[in-house]
């Protein structure tokens, strides 16, 4: 944003000057301390128009169930308003008027308080997402800290909403969530780690000004904490394949079982929420946020910004079409077994890394040897560790043997014709 | 530590209203945490007492009856049913009648193991996406059924004595328009699934039958022989000139529900094949030969099985002379195979227990009747 | 194909493992006496030529002065099927041994044929009503349950358990 015309209220590429514009003609005509009242409203209504109404609506709603559809060979919603478009604001709209049924057993006051809960810190996570370089609404110097203990707090209140149901499939939903929670926090709050200590600092802006300075993304410096991200964000928000807490097949809905109307509305909605704050994060950390190669000199950052949002979400929404889903004891082993190894190993080579790249004074062009160096040793640290655990790739027949003649038990040894490949 | 933490099994009840019991079906399982120690299956929620009521009407009068046991696979319960009059009876069934049914029959298969393969993966947790891929071919072929009996599900099209309708204009050319689509869809749901680690992992080692205790338990169809044992009737005991077409039986390997699957889907493609040649030597002549319409069969009792989409379907009737059966049985393969749940659920985890039961691919209107 | 086994036959076999087993023969069947049955069953499935290791259905019939209770046997590898049939006399208590420990599958369609017909399975491991429910009054496929009014065969007039009971009528079988 150096070499051109900023600074001016009419800079759309950066919707910061406009907001500083209105607080400095406040600031003139106003007590100053107006200003104060002015300036959180604007942020809020400006990061709720640009990013999370739109993108929740229309894009998270919406793109996902077209998404879907394609992958289905359906067509998703295409009945209300232009290609379907308001089907959002139809479903919103329904989930209203429907009775918010509470079960006389349930205990009223926490299932009912159980759905704020839950919207409440996704909304506060956006607060330190940078849209842009100077769009951020709250430059808090440890913004990733505040990611993390924020994004902890549904899992709290999703399992009041499984407890206060009082309902078995609820339970079992509330006690998974917080079990994997438990788990899928270890390994993501050490990959985070791992990228703090290679930027050197807490500031989610400030890691995307490290991008940019060194003209690379975090992912190819950092591709095992991306990896290591994305599952256990993904176990985190309870996406397939990883959607235990509201294995539909299993406990009917997990926690949600009891929750009908727009109680049940703000958790579909908010879960929706979530994956957004998390795919937005992701872009921030690792994708670059809103730079790309000086491409965000023409174009508004906070468009590249959301369109790596939508992105990542767009994989988001591409596994929950395609894969099954696992079992509960071999996710935790997962965690447990697999990603904190791989974790804890990362840190330290990050850490050998960072050490060398301090005291050898070799300038920023180093991280390119850096991400030469990790996206091999990434991936053969992942091959050992598994063949370490005793997993070896077994090629598993995918067709059935064929017999010719009916009769009775085909020994594994008899050969057959035609038998798996 | 044990005595810190201490766990209680109690009864959770996997049904009669779930999305995993494929209709109005309860498990009453004991879990301990995750684990299932017990688990005993709660039936007759859609029992309708078929057998008493076909007790009352005519031999012809019960074939609709056979459609809404088995409402995913009507043509093969119509199939079963007609047979066995027709063995009471000695009726002989013209071979282009004998063509149509092995036609008819073979869709259904199709049709049928459409929506237990992807309601399979659904249980899996393949969120409804093999299910939908299927779910498009299936459609097809009830519109073929449409265009035939002019009724998708309980298409009530085989009469004794043959089938009900010649076979509409275009019939022929539907039916090969659609294999080709539908090899592509069972290739592309294998694709998605059978090398899937995630599957696999779900799926391999779970509910293991060894194939003494499936000949033991009387299990049939698909459960039979993901266990590696090789018998289907279409093959050991012929009906409908089955024996003019070539075909293979496929079997597993250990008996999981992954094999399970896999059989469903390689039969799928057996299906494929007998529906290919009975077209290719499609004979003409009349379609049914004239049965009496108050038939009174021949005091005497008589077992007809086919091979269902689930497995060994019979039909037993005895007859007192009267025109209407004097006692009607139908041997649900359904039911049977359910009656080893406990054995395949009893030590895993309720997951395990969900795709245990997806394997069996029940169907609760024949297991109640 | 299938060779299916007339009673005759399955009689000889029957005999020959298991003497003085066999009631009479009919045509399709060979009718077992009650107190050998268990045995004869159990030898006809271990005995090599006749090896019916699959039951394959099971169920009761009312004859109206007895009930059947009918089995298809069935040898998966010398691809051969039976018919053996047991006889209850006795309409009030009706009671045959249990086939569960032969066949393990058996016990769900005892339970059943236990449930519309009433018949006790002596030795069945958990004998209760599964289409039914439990103080279910009667059982519906005896012959002498409630029938559709004007219908063909006529049974009771009003729903069984809540009269007294007329008589069920007998009536011979040819």
């Amino acid at each position: 944003m150096d070499n051109l015309a900023t600074d001016h209220w009419y800079d759309f590429r950066d919707l910061a000057n406009l907001s500083r514009v209105i607080l400095e003609g406040i600031d003139k005509v106003a007590p100053y301390e107006l200003a104060y009242i002015v300036a959180p409203i604007i942020g809020f209504v400006a990061a709720f128009v640009i990013f999370v109404l739109p993108s929740q609506l229309f894009v998270g709603v919406y793109g996902e169930r077209r998404i879907i559809g394609r992958i289905q060979s359906r067509r998703g919603p295409n009945r209300v308003g232009p290609f379907g478009l308001l089907q959002p604001v139809a479903d919103a709209l329904k989930l209203l008027q429907k009775e918010a049924l509470t079960p006389k057993v349930a205990d009223r006051t926490l299932m009912w308080a159980a759905p704020v809960f839950f919207v409440a810190p996704a909304v506060l996570l956006f607060a330190v997402i940078p849209f842009g370089p100077r769009m951020v609404f709250a430059d808090v110097p440890a913004g990733l800290i505040f990611f993390i203990a924020v994004s902890g707090l549904p899992v709290l209140a999703a399992f009041i909403a499984g407890w206060s149901s009082n309902n078995k499939y609820s339970l079992y939903g509330a006690m998974r969530i917080v079990a994997m929670s438990v788990s899928y926090e270890v390994p993501l709050v050490l990959m985070l780690l791992c990228v703090v200590v290679f930027t050197n600092t807490m500031s989610l802006p400030g890691i995307v000004w490290f991008q940019k300075d060194v003209d690379l993304w975090l992912i190819f410096m950092q591709p095992l904490a991306f990896v290591v991200y994305f599952i256990a964000v993904s176990a985190e928000l309870n996406r397939t394949p990883t959607d235990i807490a509201e294995a539909e097949s299993e406990i009917v809905a997990g926690y949600l079982t009891e929750y009908s109307g727009m109680k049940w509305g703000l958790f579909y909605g908010m879960d929706i929420g979530y994956a957004l704050a998390a795919s937005a994060f992701a872009a921030t950390i690792f994708l670059g946020g809103w730079s790309m190669w000086g491409l965000e000199q023409w174009v508004p950052p906070w468009v590249i910004f959301i369109a790596k949002t939508h992105l990542f979400y767009m994989v988001f929404i591409w596994t929950r079409g395609t894969l099954p889903r696992l079992r509960i004891d071999q996710l935790m082993g997962f965690a447990w077994k697999f990603l904190l190894p791989l974790a804890v190993v990362n840190l330290f080579l990050v850490s050998l890394e960072r050490l060398w790249w301090s005291e050898s004074d070799l300038g920023g062009g180093i991280v390119f040897v850096i991400a030469a160096i990790n996206v091999p040793v990434s991936a053969v640290a992942v091959y050992l560790w598994a063949r370490f655990l005793g997993y070896k790739p077994e090629r598993v027949p995918t067709r059935p043997r064929l017999a010719r003649e009916a009769g009775g038990y085909v020994p594994l040894e008899e050969p057959v014709i035609g038998g798996g490949k | 530590m044990s005595e810190i933490v201490q766990s209680e099994p109690f009864v959770m009840n996997i049904g009669p209203q779930h999305p995993s019991t494929h209709g109005v079906f309860r498990v009453k399982a004991t879990v301990d945490g995750e684990r299932v120690i017990d688990a005993e299956m709660v039936i007759g929620y859609l029992h309708r007492s078929m057998e008493k009521l076909a007790e009352e009407r005519t031999y012809t009068q019960n074939i609709p009856f056979t459609d809404r046991t088995d409402y995913l696979s009507s043509m093969s319960n119509n199939l079963g049913y007609c047979l066995a009059v027709e063995k009471l009876a000695g009726i002989e069934v013209p071979p282009r009648g004998q063509a149509i049914r092995v036609i008819m029959a073979e869709l259904q298969r199709l049709a049928s193991h459409c929506m237990g393969a992807g309601a399979f993966a659904n249980d899996t947790g393949a969120w409804q996406t093999p299910i939908m891929w299927f779910m498009r071919e299936r459609e097809k072929i009830l519109d073929i059924f449409e265009m035939t009996s002019g009724a998708r599900l309980t298409c009530n099209y085989m009469r004794i004595g043959g089938v009900a309708f010649e076979l509409p204009e275009g019939f022929e050319e539907e039916v090969r328009a659609l294999i080709g689509p539908l090899r592509q869809t069972i290739a592309d749901g294998e694709g998605l699934l059978s090398g899937n680690e995630i599957f696999l992992a779900r799926a391999r080692n779970v509910a293991v039958i060894p194939p003494d205790m499936a000949v033991n338990a009387s299990l049939s169809g698909p459960m039979l022989r993901g266990s590696g044992v090789a018998w289907d009737i279409r093959k050991a005991d012929p009906y409908c000139g089955y024996e003019q077409y070539d075909f293979d039986i496929p079997i597993g390997y250990q008996g999981d529900a992954y094999d399970r699957f896999i059989v469903r889907l390689e039969e799928m493609r057996q299906s494929l094949r007998i529906v290919e040649q009975a077209l290719d030597g499609l004979p003409g002549g009349p379609h049914s030969t004239e049965v009496p319409l108050a038939l009174r069969p021949p005091a005497g009792e008589a077992y007809a099985r086919i091979e269902s989409p689930r497995g060994e379907l019979g039909y037993y009737l005895v007859s007192d002379e009267g025109p209407s059966p004097h006692r009607f049985h139908i041997r649900p393969p359904s039911l049977i195979n359910l009656s080893v749940l406990k054995e395949m659920t009893v030590g895993g985890s309720i997951a395990d227990a969900i795709v245990a039961l997806g394997s069996i691919d029940i169907v609760v209107g024949e297991i109640d009747r | 194909m299938t060779r299916w086994w007339t009673g005759e036959e399955l009689g000889e076999a029957a005999e020959r493992l298991v003497p003085g087993s066999v009631s009479h023969t009919t045509e399709t069947a060979c009718v077992l006496k009650a107190e050998h049955a268990l045995e004869a069953l159990r030898a006809l499935r271990d005995d090599p030529d006749t090896n019916f290791q699959h039951l394959s259905n099971l169920c009761g019939v009312d004859q109206w002065d007895r009930f059947e209770v009918v089995y298809h046997l069935q040898s998966l590898e010398r691809n051969q099927m039976a018919c053996a049939k047991v006889e209850a006399h006795d309409r009030e208590n009706a009671s045959v041994a249990s086939v569960v420990d032969i066949w393990q599958g058996a016990w769900i369609q005892e339970s059943e044929t236990y449930d519309l017909f009433g018949i006790e399975f002596e030795g069945h491991p958990n004998l209760q009503r599964i289409l039914l429910w439990d103080g279910y009054p009667g059982h519906p496929l005896r012959k002498d349950f409630l029938a559709m009014p004007g219908g063909l065969q006529p049974g009771l007039n009003e729903f069984a358990g809540t009269s007294a009971k007329p008589e069920p009528p007998v009536r011979p079988v040819t």
